[in-house]
């Protein structure tokens, strides 16, 4: 009757961030790539439609003119559309995940825990919340639905996943310039982006965790420790170092597609110090010919991560200037359907509410009705 | 769509999504193999992959007959499109017109944790799709034997044992070992959550209150669990806590199995404290080191000494020597010294006599699909104030952390 024993391992491989939200590098590309290609196709579809539109509408044919969408067809721009690379994408996508872990500085929590805590939570809201955008545009793309209204509602909605509630209304109040509906509009196209997994694992606690560990062994409360000279200083120093790569690198790089937390944990401190981190594994997997393969294919694995970690670095400095052409493109080849949100949203639940089982049936009783009448060659009688 | 790499099955079948119009036009898109979905078929628009992943999934299952409304999900009998033999019940939730806040936060915690659980002793969510586009669908394991509550309450109809309860508790324990072996607390343990497999199976249900542990010093709402089953540190406000308070429901479910009746009813909170110190004994610093600084700490007076191993014997007796230990462990008042999910089920009760019953063995009450209907269209997370009451159902997410 005893539980099996179950490796921490094995439970992470039942995690739906492992299931769903774990690829290899080539895999990724081609989600993304196909994403991108679809998405393009419709821009350039939707742009043909609305041109379309606007020529019938010029044409005196009014009636095929759709009125409510007087803004998307201003919108349109003349001539062939320049759509964004995969590349260009993900840049943007970057950038405004960065600007997600900003914003959420903004948010005001209430002030009843330590600082420390405050510090946490925002941390596990905003880390959610990038998530949250980055697995959504694996599958949906920046000029279908625009990162800029996004980011909120992957926070907003991180705010509920993760137990940190804000009143919808004081949350677009934090934000600044921002209406609810716009925040509500695209909950739904968020959720179903996010393939109705909402869990996400951060490698926070792993550090905590690990650091908690090293201290210690630098103690000596934990054998281990004496091979390193000054040990409680580096492992204070590692800690604080490491907990700059989770906060940004880990968020904004494709490390958690790749990468388990504890590898991604385990990167950022072998970046922060390589030395220390050798002793902390080697105490785990203690040199010997059993321990010799799995210990070359961990490191192999965590040098990797770490590489992946550091080319933010390089990212980083990625022109304003590339970025504000970036973004000048982009208002140039957005789908100009799907612009309006709030309208589209609204809209669609207009038409649901109403419409269950029975009305349906009447509705349907009453055409047949209708139709049968109207076999008349000029149609039914007129009511009066 | 030939663009692609996902099949997206049933697509060109009848039209059954509200996009009738697209449909016919992909029909014919699609009627012409290797059709390029660029320019040369401009009016059929291409899904996004999100969009074309939903349908997949939605294309897998038959929605069949009603089996229960409610207001806040209606449940549908379903059962996959290639196998029309396996049966799952789909749970389709309402948009709430009273709720502007996007996505209500118990649809989100059932979700979020039935995502990740995946245990033979807790309901499996096997899929979710959107209907009508904005009608969330959680397709979820065909239960239709109904729940731990129906047979105790039904003492002409189901006669049970010691062996049969072992067997349930054993199933129960598993769960719960796996919620908290995941991190996550159930917080609302009672006997209408435990549903009934055809074979026999329990299976812990409803996460609409369910959350990760909290990381230290962040605070938690104490104003969860059904009342006849919550600890005393909740009764007592504690805003931080453990997998303690699910155990201490899963020993209340342990001794209503028993006596087949509520074991701590109590009409009100200050009643339910009340009653827990005359039937477990009053929580004092003595036996609870700390209790005494719990924001809402009062017991009356005077102070009932804790029970001892008599005092559950006369009563629990039935359940044998170490059923009443584990019982005593469960209902331990301090939650520090409560008994965990993995000593109960590392606990030499379970190899000693009698063995639990095997599943084929156990006493059922043919429930029908109606029952699942009522259990899994309830809201979940709402405590209603009386079992079976048919109270106003209080709409509060504010405080719902």
């Amino acid at each position: 009757m005893a539980p099996s024993s179950v490796s921490e391992d094995e439970r992470y491989r039942t995690s739906t961030q492992y299931r769903l939200w774990s690829f290899t590098p080539a895999s990724l590309l081609e989600l993304r790539t196909t994403t991108n290609r679809n998405a393009a196709n419709r821009v350039r579809e939707a742009v043909w439609r609305v041109r379309e539109a606007r020529a019938a509408a010029s044409s005196g044919n009014t009636s095929e003119a759709d009125g409510g969408n007087s803004r998307a067809v201003s919108a349109v721009p003349e001539g062939e559309v320049d759509c964004l690379s995969v590349e260009e994408e993900l840049k943007l996508v970057t950038h405004f995940c960065r600007q997600t872990l900003q914003l959420g500085d903004h948010l005001q929590v209430p002030t009843d825990v330590k600082n420390w805590t405050l510090e946490q939570k925002l941390m596990a809201l905003q880390a959610t919340a990038v998530q949250y955008i980055k697995r959504f545009y694996i599958t949906n793309s920046c000029m279908t639905y625009d990162p800029k209204t996004l980011l909120k509602t992957a926070l907003f909605f991180a705010t509920k996943t993760e137990n940190h509630y804000f009143r919808l209304t004081k949350f677009a109040e934090a934000i600044t310039a921002t209406k609810p509906e716009e925040i509500l509009a695209s909950e739904f196209l968020l959720t179903q982006g996010l393939r109705f997994t909402f869990d996400v694992r951060h490698p926070f606690r792993a550090l905590e965790g690990a650091v908690m560990e090293l201290q210690a062994m630098a103690n000596g409360q934990i054998p281990g420790g004496d091979k390193l000279r000054g040990m409680g200083r580096r492992v204070k120093e590692a800690h604080g170092k490491a907990r700059e790569y989770l906060k940004t690198s880990a968020l904004l790089t494709d490390v958690y597609f790749h990468y388990t937390p504890s590898q991604i944990m385990m990167a950022s401190l072998l970046i922060a110090d390589r030395q220390l981190i050798s002793l902390y594994l080697g105490s785990k997997l203690p040199p010997g010919s059993a321990n010799a393969t799995i210990s070359a294919k961990l490191m192999e694995a965590l040098d990797k991560c770490a590489e992946m970690l550091q080319s933010l670095d390089e990212q980083s400095t990625a022109d304003k200037k590339e970025l504000g052409a970036l973004a000048k493109k982009l208002r140039k080849c957005r789908n100009p359907e799907k612009i309006d949100l709030v309208s589209i949203q609204r809209a669609k639940r207009e038409g649901d509410e109403e419409v269950d089982e029975k009305v349906v049936k009447k509705r349907k009783l009453e055409r047949e009705q209708s139709a049968k009448e109207g076999e008349d060659l000029f149609g039914p009688t007129i009511k009066k | 769509m030939a663009n692609s790499p996902l099949i997206v099955p049933g697509a060109t079948d009848k039209g059954t999504t509200s996009k009738s119009i697209f449909i016919s036009k992909s029909k014919l898109s699609s009627a012409a193999p290797e059709t390029s979905t660029t320019a040369s078929n401009a009016l059929a628009p291409v899904q996004d992959m999100a969009e074309q992943m939903n349908e997949e999934e939605k294309h897998k299952y038959v929605k069949g007959k009603k089996l229960g409304e409610g207001t806040y999900a209606n449940v549908y009998l379903g059962h996959l499109v290639t196998s029309p033999s396996t049966l799952v019940a789909i749970k389709k939730i309402k948009i709430q017109a009273a709720y502007t806040e996007g996505l209500a936060p118990d649809a989100i915690r059932e979700l979020k944790h039935l995502q990740e659980l995946s245990h033979p002793n807790i309901i499996s969510l096997l899929s979710v799709f959107s209907s009508k586009d904005q009608n969330l669908n959680l397709v979820l394991e065909y239960l239709p034997l109904g729940d731990l509550e129906m047979l105790i309450k039904d003492t002409e109809g189901v006669r049970y044992g010691a062996a049969d309860i072992k067997a349930w508790m054993g199933m129960l324990g598993r769960g719960v070992w796996w919620c908290h072996e995941n991190f996550v607390l159930h917080r609302d343990i009672k006997p209408n959550n435990l549903l009934i497999a055809a074979d026999g199976e329990v299976k812990l249900a409803d996460f609409g209150l369910a959350r990760s542990f909290s990381d230290p010093y962040r605070i938690m709402t104490s104003n969860v669990i059904t009342r006849w089953y919550r600890p005393p540190e909740l009764l007592f406000g504690a805003k931080h806590y453990s997998g303690a308070v699910d155990i201490w429901s899963v020993g209340l479910v342990f001794a209503e199995l028993i006596i087949r009746t509520p074991y701590i009813a109590g009409d009100s909170e200050v009643q339910q404290i009340s009653l827990i110190c005359q039937a477990i004994g009053t929580p004092s610093e003595d036996v609870w080191p700390g209790v005494s600084k719990l924001p809402e700490y009062t017991v009356p007076e005077p102070p009932t000494p804790v029970r001892g191993k008599d005092h559950y014997l006369a009563t629990f007796g039935t359940a044998g020597h170490e059923g009443v230990d584990v019982l005593m462990g469960m209902l331990v008042l301090d939650p520090r010294k409560r008994i965990t999910a993995r000593e109960i089920l590392e606990h030499s009760w379970w190899s000693s006599d009698p063995k639990p019953t095997k599943n084929e063995d156990l006493p059922r009450k043919g429930g029908g699909g109606a029952k699942i209907g009522e259990d899994l269209k309830r809201r979940p997370g709402v405590l209603e104030d009386e079992r079976g009451a048919k109270v106003a159902r209080k709409l509060d997410f504010g405080g719902m952390n």
